[in-house]
């Protein structure tokens, strides 16, 4: 029913994952000690420099092919690297769209005009990406979009609004989900993905602020912008499938249950050596429940990595564990949610955003924040329903 | 690396083949009123999955641990109303570890209970037991009873026949034997100082995966009825799985069921490859146990009142997830041992030893 033919107990790291392992913590420990970064929960940090750093480590599309400037490492080794940056808290969210989804989606679906373009300046850290799929008509329901391109010489002419576009601000260039041809009854065919630069001429970004004030998200006016041929993401008409395939990955990262996981090391470190039984109960359970989603994230990264004998670094697809992948996005982004109680219930804090004190910033941070992981990437809803229906089947 | 080996998918496809072959509502009711089912057992003898993980050469059928805990996750799939994780992940363990003789037949271990003791001594050329027992799984249909037992230089482990104890016989809420077992003076069959590696605390933890095991397996049936049933019982004009109320609840339970097949089958390789036992049996029982009362609780309320009947077949995993969760400590007992040690060892190495292999 689960897991079909995924090995959990051989899920070992090898040697070089932990070696990997040992320097990442190491580099971060440095960072940290010199005041590169400061450790930050909620709303992820952008820091270019801090990119361009990793980057220059080979950590940046480092499962990706050597010809666009990755590394050829396996999956396993992407995740220790995007485990360790979340336990550090580091901030990683200038790299974090292009090297999660852009770039696996340029690497399946792009041109080699675009992938020359474009991957190997995402994985020197210099090419940041974000993400133009919802609108203000179209949230769950992305089929909807209405933003629409029109074929002209050369290219094509795109006008619509995205909206809540992370880092369009501070992006170069932004993936476009928009209807090439109009609905004709099947509103699955006829959408598209293009990539537009962000400096086009009739691209308007006008920022969102967050209840916290922060400016993270955006929305995005698009005023017949045009976009040259070259710059169509696989082939016209087939963006749904594009969009939709490949998502077990995105959804089963540990991205997914650690958003609130430097809150919990500071929870422990308050409670000290021996706190009291129920303190020891819900720290006990939230060590299980991270360890048992840990594992299953593990397994699906292992299970997708294509091996050596890749093309183009995509996952493997004679295994699928779509179910298993939305299922860790359910329960991690429900589990993180367990961490900010437990820190509120267990011990005298409160929830303060400008101040020395670790736990209470902390605190602060993730409870703005808490909303988000349910919402954003699939609401808990539309993930469930798709869950069920995989469980089901066509039920007639 | 991570796809199974041949040898596992043979094992696992003979073996789901003989339970599905066997086990049956027929089987499961006579075994609720009998307390087990013999044929059932003639049949996985046969299949040598007893032993699986006891070594060739000391009787067993050879195979790691992690071939037994695919096993017991396909005998908590059918509910398989037999003494499978005794007699090899615990007695035949203990025998094996400690170089004694299999005795033929189903086996059983104790004490299981953290109070009870065995006490023996050394009379007359012969080891003499001693104790009373808790509620010990299968004792009164088991041919031997494997003890680990305290004596004056240290644990051994001492086989005895069932015939010389006064047995009060108990059960679990799904009917499986769980055996008061009261020993005066009984003299062992064989023992010998207790093996490496065998001691109060591995027999525990053995205990709890092989629970863990089993529970992630009734949880994946109980969610099997539960996904047919939505499918094919229709009110309001159409069939329950249809709505969206519905569908919630099965995606949940599909998340606590994947995610106990998951914990449960890594404790086991954790456990084979001698990595961090405590943490990962104890997440195992803590999250299976956790899964088993949000799972079997949906899967009823998905059922309607069919589900709680004696008729239906979802009460053989849902009674025997209650069971299991208590047993060999239940997830608050692990859960305040885990929570003690990650206190005690404090923040800072609270991320390696979570990632450490
Ligand atoms: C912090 C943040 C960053 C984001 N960044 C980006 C980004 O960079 N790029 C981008 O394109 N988008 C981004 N998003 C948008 C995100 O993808 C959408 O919010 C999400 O898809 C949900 O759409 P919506 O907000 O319009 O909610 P709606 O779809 O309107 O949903 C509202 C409520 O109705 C429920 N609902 C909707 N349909 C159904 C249904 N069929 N069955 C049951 N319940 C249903 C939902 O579960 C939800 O509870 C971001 C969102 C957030 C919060």
């Amino acid at each position: 029913m689960f897991f079909e033919n995924v090995d959990f107990s051989a899920l070992e790291l090898p040697p070089p994952a932990l070696k990997l392992r040992e320097e990442v913590r190491a580099f971060l420990r440095a960072e940290v000690a010199a005041g590169s970064f400061a450790p930050r929960l909620g709303h992820a940090e952008f820091d270019a420099e801090f990119t361009r750093r990793i980057a220059a480590r080979g950590w940046i599309g480092m499962t990706w092919p050597k010809r666009y400037g990755g590394r050829e490492r396996p999956y396993l080794e992407r995740f220790v690297v995007t485990e360790e940056m979340l336990a550090a808290a580091a901030p990683c969210a200038a790299h974090w769209a292009a090297d999660r989804q852009t770039g696996p989606s340029l690497l399946r679906h792009g041109s080699d005009h675009l992938k020359e373009k474009y991957l190997p300046a995402i994985a020197r850290g210099e090419c940041y990406f974000a993400l133009g799929m919802s609108e203000p008509g179209s949230g769950s329901d992305l089929a909807s979009v209405r933003t629409r391109a029109e074929q002209v010489g050369g290219g094509w002419r795109v006008t619509g609004q995205k909206v809540w576009t992370s880092w369009a601000h501070r992006a170069h260039a932004f993936f476009v989900l928009c209807r090439t041809s109009p609905d004709s009854g099947d509103r699955h065919q006829g959408l598209s993905q293009l990539v537009v630069e962000l400096k086009s001429p009739g691209v308007t970004v006008r920022p969102i602020p967050f209840m916290d004030g922060r400016h993270s998200f955006n929305e995005v006016f698009l005023d017949n912008v045009f976009v040259p041929d070259e710059m169509v993401v696989g082939e016209i008409g087939q963006g749904w499938k594009q969009v939709t395939s490949e998502l077990a990955l995105e959804r089963s990262g540990p991205e997914r249950y650690m958003t609130t996981f430097p809150l919990l090391v500071e929870l422990i470190r308050r409670l000290g050596a021996a706190p009291d039984a129920r303190a020891q109960e819900v720290v006990g359970k939230l060590t299980a429940r991270l360890w048992a989603l840990r594992r299953m994230s593990l397994g699906i990264a292992v299970a997708l990595d294509p091996g050596a004998d890749s093309e183009n670094g995509a996952t493997r697809t004679s295994i699928d564990l779509g179910t298993e992948a939305a299922l860790v996005k359910d329960m991690g982004t429900f589990y993180e949610r367990e961490i900010i109680d437990a820190a509120r219930l267990l011990v005298e804090v409160e929830p303060a955003a400008a101040t020395l004190d670790r736990l209470e910033r902390y605190l602060a941070e993730t409870v703005v924040c808490a909303p988000i992981s349910t919402i954003r990437g699939g609401t808990t809803q539309v993930l469930r329903t798709l869950i069920a229906r995989r469980l089901l089947g066509p039920v007639k | 690396m991570t796809t199974l080996n041949d040898v596992r998918l043979m094992l696992v496809e003979s073996a789901t083949r003989l339970f599905a072959d066997h086990v049956d509502d027929k089987l499961l009711a006579a075994a609720k009123r009998d307390g087990w089912s013999a044929s059932l057992w003639q049949e996985l003898e046969r299949a040598e999955l007893p032993l699986v993980s006891i070594p060739e050469d000391a009787g067993g059928a050879g195979g790691t641990l992690s071939d037994a805990a695919a096993v017991l996750r396909l005998a908590g799939r059918y509910t398989a109303p037999v003494p499978l994780a005794e007699t090899g992940t615990l007695a035949a363990w203990m025998l094996a570890a400690s170089g004694i003789a299999l005795p033929r037949g189903a086996l059983t271990a104790g004490p299981v209970r953290d109070a009870d003791r065995v006490a023996a001594r050394h009379h007359s050329g012969r080891w003499e037991l001693s104790g009373t027992l808790a509620r010990v799984p299968w004792a009164r249909i088991a041919s031997r009873l494997v003890l680990l037992a305290d004596a004056p230089d240290g644990a051994i482990v001492a086989c005895v026949d069932p015939v010389r104890c006064r047995i009060t016989p108990g059960a679990n809420l799904a009917g499986e034997p769980r055996d008061d077992v009261m020993l005066e003076r009984v003299a062992a069959e064989t023992a010998a100082p207790a093996g490496r590696g065998v001691d109060r605390e591995t027999l525990k933890l053995r205990g709890a995966l092989a629970r863990s095991l089993m529970m992630a397996g009734a949880l994946e049936r109980a969610l099997e009825l539960s996904v047919q049933y939505a499918q094919q019982r229709a009110q309001f004009g159409r069939k329950i799985g249809q709505f969206q109320a519905i569908q919630q609840e099965l995606a949940r339970f599909g998340g606590e069921t994947a995610v106990a097949v998951a914990a449960a089958l890594s404790a086991a390789g954790v456990l084979e490859r001698g990595g961090d036992a405590l943490l990962a049996v104890a997440s195992a029982k803590i999250r299976t146990a956790d899964a088993a009362r949000e799972g079997a609780l949906i899967a009823h309320q998905v059922h309607g009142a069919i589900g709680v009947t004696n008729e239906y077949a979802l009460h053989h995993a849902t009674l025997r997830l209650w069971a299991w969760r208590e047993e060999f400590g239940n997830e608050a007992q692990w859960a305040m041992r885990l929570g003690a040690r990650t206190q005690q060892h404090g923040p800072d190495p609270f991320w390696s030893d979570l990632t450490a292999a």
